[in-house]
């Protein structure tokens, strides 16, 4: 009898331990809530397991390439360095929203009346050649630039759009933050400060600045703007896949380009790429 | 050693032995995972150092043109640390004499174990409370644009390493046995005077050894460093101003290890400077032992 019993405890937990394991997502703290948005009400549904962890794109991508992790997320393109160093693989990028990269500044700024810069004056800023907010029309305060690490895609289209250049030495800089999340609290924190922002994370506290283009058009931060492709830091959010997948990975994809995962997408305050 | 472990079975039959086996296995691998580790860590450094134009010795850092000067990083840590040894250094002794020499046993027992409890908390939380108050605090003190500087992180440390010193500075100056004390009252001397000529020599040596362990954990802290420190790979200028942000090695290696490809240049630049961490803690901890045992075979 209790030989039986245990054996029906052993069944129990051979059942148990080879059930689908676990999909690993990492990367982009930009993707992050849209994905992990999509994840609960996906483990709601299907009861597969799902961890989502931030880490930045070029760490995302790493993760994936290294056998870490079953889907990178990143919110830049992969580079050609990147594809080279594992050129044995094959990598399938799929958008799965759109965001546009915001540049922030405190709201005490913004409310003393900075509220549009054009894209050679934040290169100004950020390389060490403007330093005080009364040049731009501001208060007399010294401008504390906030930078981000450099494998961030956040920080790479940001610089790409301003200097042209994705990985442009920021000599101005005062600070170097990792995740939004870090770079939102900086800028909160400071009463004078300017830096990067995904347009999801932006709120009273921390400002999104509208550009001015060479043609004096003012173009603001709107979700209108990011939508059509006219303000200049839009970009692709992706999740990066092996050819590799395995099954439960490759159907949770599936569910982010779906009904549901577009609505999460939207829920975290990006933009759907299928209706 | 599977010799060694042969000719051991034979006697195995007396568990007083089998002890004895799973202790001499349990040294050897603590052993072996040390050499191990620092094997690894010299094996994986080899690319950085045998690449030319690495600039190992600038301060510019940039892995995207092959840059890696370490300059910051390495004086980012020993600055750090510094003030950190500035702050809880004093600090730390003061209240260990306090401690010991005039509080009852019980009070004694009491703050002691409370203090033991704070070397509990992980460092993380420390941090987060670094971000959420301490780097406003700063700001607000010396009138910043931002705390998030080399004096936050100083201090922050400060107030972490204080209980280890404490606890062990304490520990030194109470093992001063009561004979010595007895003595030197029955001759005469006022408390402050038994404490200087008779206390202080003797446990010198012990919180020497306690200041020098606080030190190795104020090197090797991570994760409250990073998240005030400012992270700029920058030296500052003027070079001693610790209003500064600065980076120090093991923040460093908390923000770019993850993004960095196993086995590539900047993997190895970043391990190499894990390796210099590694040599400067091992020295400090020789030396601490050195002055550790030289107090216990005086006393």
């Amino acid at each position: 009898m209790f030989k039986a019993y245990s054996l029906s405890a052993l069944t129990l937990c051979l059942a148990a331990c080879s059930a689908p394991e676990a999909v690993n997502i990492s990367g982009s703290s930009t993707v992050l809530p849209a994905v992990s948005l999509a994840a609960d009400s996906y483990v709601a549904e299907t009861g597969t397991a799902i961890i989502v962890n931030a880490g930045g794109s070029g760490s995302g991508f790493n993760q994936l390439a290294e056998g870490q992790t079953d889907i990178g997320m990143m919110s830049r393109n992969i580079t050609a360095s990147e594809l080279e160093r594992f050129s044995e693989l094959e990598f399938t990028s799929t958008a799965i929203g759109r965001d546009a990269v915001v540049p922030s500044i405190s709201s005490e700024i913004y409310e003393a009346g900075v509220t549009a810069l054009t894209l050679p004056q934040i290169a100004d800023i950020y390389a060490g050649r403007v330093g005080n907010w009364s040049v731009f029309g501001g208060p007399d305060r010294a401008i504390f630039a906030i930078d981000k690490e450099a494998s961030r895609g956040t920080r790479q289209i940001f610089m790409f759009v301003v200097t042209g250049d994705s990985k442009a030495k920021a000599t101005g800089a005062d600070l170097v933050t990792g995740s939004n999340n870090e770079e939102q609290t900086a800028l909160t924190q400071s009463d004078s400060a300017i830096g990067m922002l995904s347009f999801a994370w932006l709120n009273e506290e921390v400002r999104g600045l509208s550009v001015i283009m060479p043609n004096g058009q003012i173009i603001e931060p709107s979700l209108e703007n990011v939508r059509n492709g006219s303000f200049p830091f839009v970009r692709d959010l992706t999740v990066v896949t092996r050819d590799d997948i395995k099954p439960a990975a490759q159907k949770f994809v599936d569910y982010l380009l779906g009904p549901d995962g577009q609505k999460a997408v939207e829920a975290s305050g990006y933009i759907r790429v299928t209706e | 050693m599977s010799t060694l472990l042969l000719s051991q079975s034979k006697s195995l039959s007396r568990p007083k032995d089998a002890v004895k086996v799973y202790c001499q296995i349990s040294a050897m691998l603590s052993v072996l995972i040390v050499a191990i580790i620092l094997g690894t860590l010299l094996l994986q450094s080899g690319p950085v150092l045998s690449l030319k134009d690495t600039g190992l010795f600038t301060t510019e850092w940039n892995p995207d043109t092959g840059q890696y000067g370490m300059v910051p990083m390495v004086f980012g840590s020993v600055f750090v640390m510094s003030i950190a040894i500035l702050i809880a250094g004093p600090l730390g002794l003061m209240t260990a004499i306090y401690i010991s020499e005039t509080r009852s046993s019980r009070l004694r027992r009491f703050i002691k174990s409370a203090l033991e409890l704070l070397t509990g908390i992980p460092s993380i939380v420390y941090g987060l409370i670094g971000v959420a108050y301490l780097n406003v605090w700063v700001a607000d003190a010396f009138d910043l644009q931002s705390g998030r500087i080399i004096l936050t992180a100083g201090i922050l440390l400060g107030i972490m390493v204080l209980p280890t010193f404490l606890t062990l500075a304490e520990d030194a100056i109470s093992s001063v046995p009561l004979k010595f004390r007895e003595n030197a009252k029955s001759l005469g001397l006022y408390r402050h005077e038994v404490f200087k000529q008779v206390i202080v020599p003797q446990a010198k040596a012990g919180i020497a050894g306690a200041g020098l362990l606080a030190i190795g954990r104020a090197l090797g802290e991570t994760m409250a460093v990073m998240l005030v420190i400012g992270s700029l790979d920058r030296l500052p200028s003027p070079l001693f101003n610790p209003l500064s942000s600065g980076q120090t090695i093991t923040s460093k290696l908390g923000r770019e290890i993850g993004e960095s490809a196993f086995g590539s240049v900047h993997f190895s630049a970043l391990v190499f400077m894990s390796l210099i961490l590694v040599s400067i803690t091992i020295t400090l901890t020789l030396i601490s032992q050195y002055f550790l045992l030289r107090k216990n075979s005086r006393v």
